[in-house]
C-alpha cells in the first residue's frame, strides 16, 4: 500500500525515474499489474488533473506527470491481461482543420488515457474526412475536437455536420473544447458535450458511456 | 499633431487630441479591405488610421511572413523546419532534439541585410509616424521553435541549465539585432514572449524569474544604454498579470496585448493597479466579441476598453490580436467608428 502511494506521488510530481522504479518494485512484491496501474499510476495522474483544473499547478507539471505515468506504463503493458487492458472506450481526438495548437489537446489525451480511455490522437489540422475515417476504422464511440482559434471554431460545426452526412451522428458522441469555445457555442452547433478544462472533459467522456 | 508625437505622448501617459491607433490585420483581411479604402494592401494599416508602423525581425519576422505553399516545407536559418498549413507556417521539426546545445550555432545577428526592412520603413514613415521594431518570439517562446513547446517547458523543470543556455544564446542574438535597430533611430522596440494562457502563466512566476527574467533584464539594460530614450514594449498573449510588476521594474513602458482573460478580464482593475507606471496597448476581445458579437456589441466593447485604459492617457488602441478573417466587415467598421467617436480626449464615456 505504502509503495503504491509512493508510486502515485512520483507520478503526481512528474518524477519519471521514480515512477519506473516504484512500478518495478510493486511488481517485485507480487502486486497485480492492474492494481499498480489503477491505484499507482492513474491515481497519481488524477491528482494532478484535479490540481490543474483548480488552477493549482502549471502546464509543464501536467506534462511531466503524464511522462512519468508513461514510464511506468511501459513496464506494465506487456503484463496486463486482455481483461485488464479493457479500456473504458475509444476516443478519437484531434485539433480541427486550419488549427495547429496542440498542447490543450495533448493534455486532454493524457488525462483520458490516465482515466482508462484508449485514445487515438489524429494530430493537428485534421479535416472532417480524416476524423470520420478514423472513427470508422477504430469503431470508436467518442470524438473529441479541439479548436484554439475563433477562425477555426466553424470547423467544429463542419465536422459535426460531416458526421451527420456520413450517417454516424447517432452512433458517435462528440465533445468540443479549446480556449475560445463556450458551452453556448457547443450547444449551438449540436455537440454532445463541452468542457472548459481537461479534467472536466474526462467526466464528460465518462458521462457518454 | 503628428501621429508619431501622439503615439509617444500616449506611451508617456499624456492626453493629447485623441487615442493613437495601432490596428493590425492578417494578410487576407488587408487584401479584402484595401480595395474598399482604395489603397495598396501594404499601406492599408497606415491608411486606415494607424499612428505607427511595425517591422518584425528575428525568428518570428522570418517565419510568419514567408509564403509557403500548403503542405510544403522549408528550413529556416535557425534550423527549424516549417510546413505551410492554411497560410500559417507550423514548426514541424526542431533542431535541438535533446536537451543539449551541442554544437548548435545561432544565426549571425550582424548580417547587413537584417536592417533593410527597418531602413526602408524609417525612410518612408518616420518623418510622420512612430516606428516600432518587433523582436517577438524573443526568449522563452523562441525556445519553443528550437526545441518544441512541450519539450522546452518540461526542460524548464528537468534541465534548467539547458534552458538558460538556450535563452542566453537567444538573448545575445536579439540584443545585437535590437541594438542595431535602435541605432537606426526607431522609436519603440518590442519584445514578445507568449508566456500566458487563458488562466495565467504557462509556468510558475518564480520559474520565469529564475530562467528568463535575468536575460530580459540584461537585454533591456543594453537597449537603454544604446539609447536611453528608447521605448521598450513587452508583449505576451494570455494572462501574464503576475509578472507585470517584474516587467515594469525592468524599464518597460508599454505592455500588451491585454487579452481580456484571467486577471486581465477586468481592465479597470489593471489600469488602477499599474496605470501610473506603464502604458497599455490592446485589450479588445478577439476570441468571442470581435468575430461573433453584433456591431452594437463591438461598439460597447470598444467603449469599455477605452474607458478603462485610455482615461487619463497611457493607452494605444488595438484589439488583443490581429483582426482575423472571421471578423465580419460590419464589425470592423463598428470598431473603427467607435474608436473614432469615443477615442478623443478627454475620454467621456458612461
Ligand atoms: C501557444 C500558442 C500558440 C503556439 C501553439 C503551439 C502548440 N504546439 O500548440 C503557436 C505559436 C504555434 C501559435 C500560433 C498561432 N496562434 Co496561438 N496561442 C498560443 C497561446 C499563447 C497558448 C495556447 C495554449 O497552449 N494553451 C494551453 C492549453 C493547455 O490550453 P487550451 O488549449 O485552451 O486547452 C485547455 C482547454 O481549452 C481544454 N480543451 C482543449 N481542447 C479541448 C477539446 C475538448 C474536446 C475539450 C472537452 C476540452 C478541450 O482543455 C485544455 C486543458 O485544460 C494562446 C493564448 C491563449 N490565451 O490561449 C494563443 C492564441 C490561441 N493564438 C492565437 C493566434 C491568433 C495564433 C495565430 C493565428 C498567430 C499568427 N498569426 O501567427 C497562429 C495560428 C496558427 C494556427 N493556424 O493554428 C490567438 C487566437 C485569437 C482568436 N481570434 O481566437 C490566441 C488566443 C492569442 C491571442 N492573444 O489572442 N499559438
Amino acid at each position: 500500500m505504502e509503495l503504491l502511494s509512493r508510486l502515485a506521488d512520483s507520478v503526481e510530481q512528474g518524477q519519471s525515474d521514480n515512477a519506473k522504479d516504484f512500478t518495478q518494485q510493486c511488481l517485485d512484491q507480487g502486486m497485480e499489474p492492474n492494481n499498480v496501474l489503477l491505484e499507482g499510476l492513474m491515481a497519481g495522474l488524477n491528482v494532478i488533473g484535479g490540481r490543474f483544473k483548480r488552477n493549482e499547478c502549471y502546464i509543464p507539471e501536467v506534462l511531466l506527470a503524464a511522462k512519468a505515468m508513461h514510464q511506468g506504463l511501459e513496464i506494465l503493458r506487456p503484463l496486463l491481461s486482455d481483461a485488464d487492458a479493457q479500456s473504458l472506450g475509444k476516443v478519437v481526438l484531434g485539433t480541427v482543420e486550419g488549427d495547429v495548437h496542440d498542447i490543450g489537446k495533448n493534455i486532454l489525451g493524457m488525462m483520458l488515457e490516465g482515466s482508462g480511455f484508449e485514445v487515438i490522437d489524429v494530430g493537428v489540422n485534421t479535416g472532417a474526412d480524416k476524423f470520420i475515417e478514423t472513427l470508422q476504422q477504430e469503431k470508436a464511440p467518442i470524438l473529441a475536437l479541439s479548436a484554439l482559434l475563433s477562425t477555426t471554431m466553424p470547423a467544429l460545426k463542419k465536422t459535426i455536420e460531416a458526421l451527420a452526412t456520413a450517417g454516424m451522428r447517432d452512433t458517435v458522441k462528440v465533445m468540443v473544447g479549446g480556449a475560445p469555445v463556450t458551452q453556448e457555442y457547443a450547444d449551438k452547433i449540436g455537440a454532445d458535450g463541452y468542457a472548459v478544462d481537461a479534467a472536466t472533459a474526462v467526466d464528460v467522456a465518462k458521462s457518454f458511456l | 499633431m503628428k501621429p508619431r508625437e501622439r503615439f509617444i505622448a500616449a506611451i508617456k501617459r499624456q492626453e493629447t487630441d485623441r487615442v493613437p491607433r495601432f490596428n493590425r490585420y492578417v494578410g487576407a483581411v488587408k487584401q479584402k479591405m484595401a480595395p474598399i479604402f482604395g489603397v495598396d494592401p501594404n499601406e492599408f494599416e497606415i491608411k486606415q488610421g494607424n499612428d505607427g508602423v511595425l517591422i518584425q525581425i528575428g525568428i518570428n519576422g522570418e517565419y510568419s511572413h514567408r509564403l509557403v505553399g500548403e503542405g510544403e516545407t522549408y528550413t529556416s536559418e535557425w534550423g527549424v523546419k516549417y510546413q505551410g498549413i492554411h497560410g500559417f507556417n507550423q514548426p514541424v521539426e526542431h533542431p535541438l532534439k535533446t536537451a543539449e546545445l551541442g554544437g548548435y550555432k545561432f544565426p549571425d545577428p550582424n548580417k547587413p541585410e537584417r536592417m533593410d526592412a527597418i531602413r526602408a520603413a524609417m525612410k518612408q514613415y518616420h518623418q510622420d509616424y512612430a516606428v516600432m521594431v518587433d523582436l517577438s518570439c524573443t526568449l522563452f517562446e523562441a525556445g519553443f521553435h528550437l526545441r518544441g513547446m512541450e519539450n522546452f517547458v518540461m526542460d524548464a523543470y528537468e534541465n534548467e541549465q539547458f534552458v538558460m543556455d538556450v535563452i542566453d544564446g537567444l538573448s545575445n542574438y536579439y540584443e545585437k539585432i535590437g541594438n542595431r535597430a535602435i541605432q537606426e533611430g526607431i522609436d519603440v522596440i518590442r519584445i514578445g514572449d507568449d508566456v500566458g494562457v487563458q488562466t495565467g502563466l504557462i509556468m510558475p512566476p518564480d520559474k520565469w524569474r529564475q530562467l528568463v527574467k535575468p536575460y530580459l533584464k540584461r537585454m533591456i539594460a543594453s537597449f537603454k544604454q544604446t539609447n536611453p530614450d528608447i521605448i521598450v514594449k513587452y508583449h505576451s498573449c494570455g494572462d501574464f498579470s503576475t509578472i507585470i510588476p517584474d516587467v515594469i521594474e525592468m524599464g518597460v513602458e508599454l505592455i500588451g496585448s491585454m487579452q481580456p482573460c484571467g486577471a486581465l478580464a477586468d481592465p479597470f482593475k489593471i489600469k488602477e493597479e499599474f496605470g501610473d507606471k506603464v502604458a497599455f496597448l490592446g485589450g479588445l476581445d478577439v476570441q468571442q466579441l470581435l468575430p461573433n458579437g453584433s456591431p452594437q456589441d463591438v461598439r460597447e466593447g470598444v467603449k469599455k476598453v477605452l474607458k478603462a485604459y485610455a482615461s487619463g492617457g497611457g493607452y494605444v488602441w488595438m484589439p488583443a490580436h490581429y483582426v482575423n478573417v472571421d471578423v465580419p466587415l460590419e464589425n470592423i467598421w463598428a470598431m473603427l467608428e467607435a474608436v473614432k467617436e469615443y477615442g478623443n480626449f478627454p475620454i467621456n464615456i458612461d
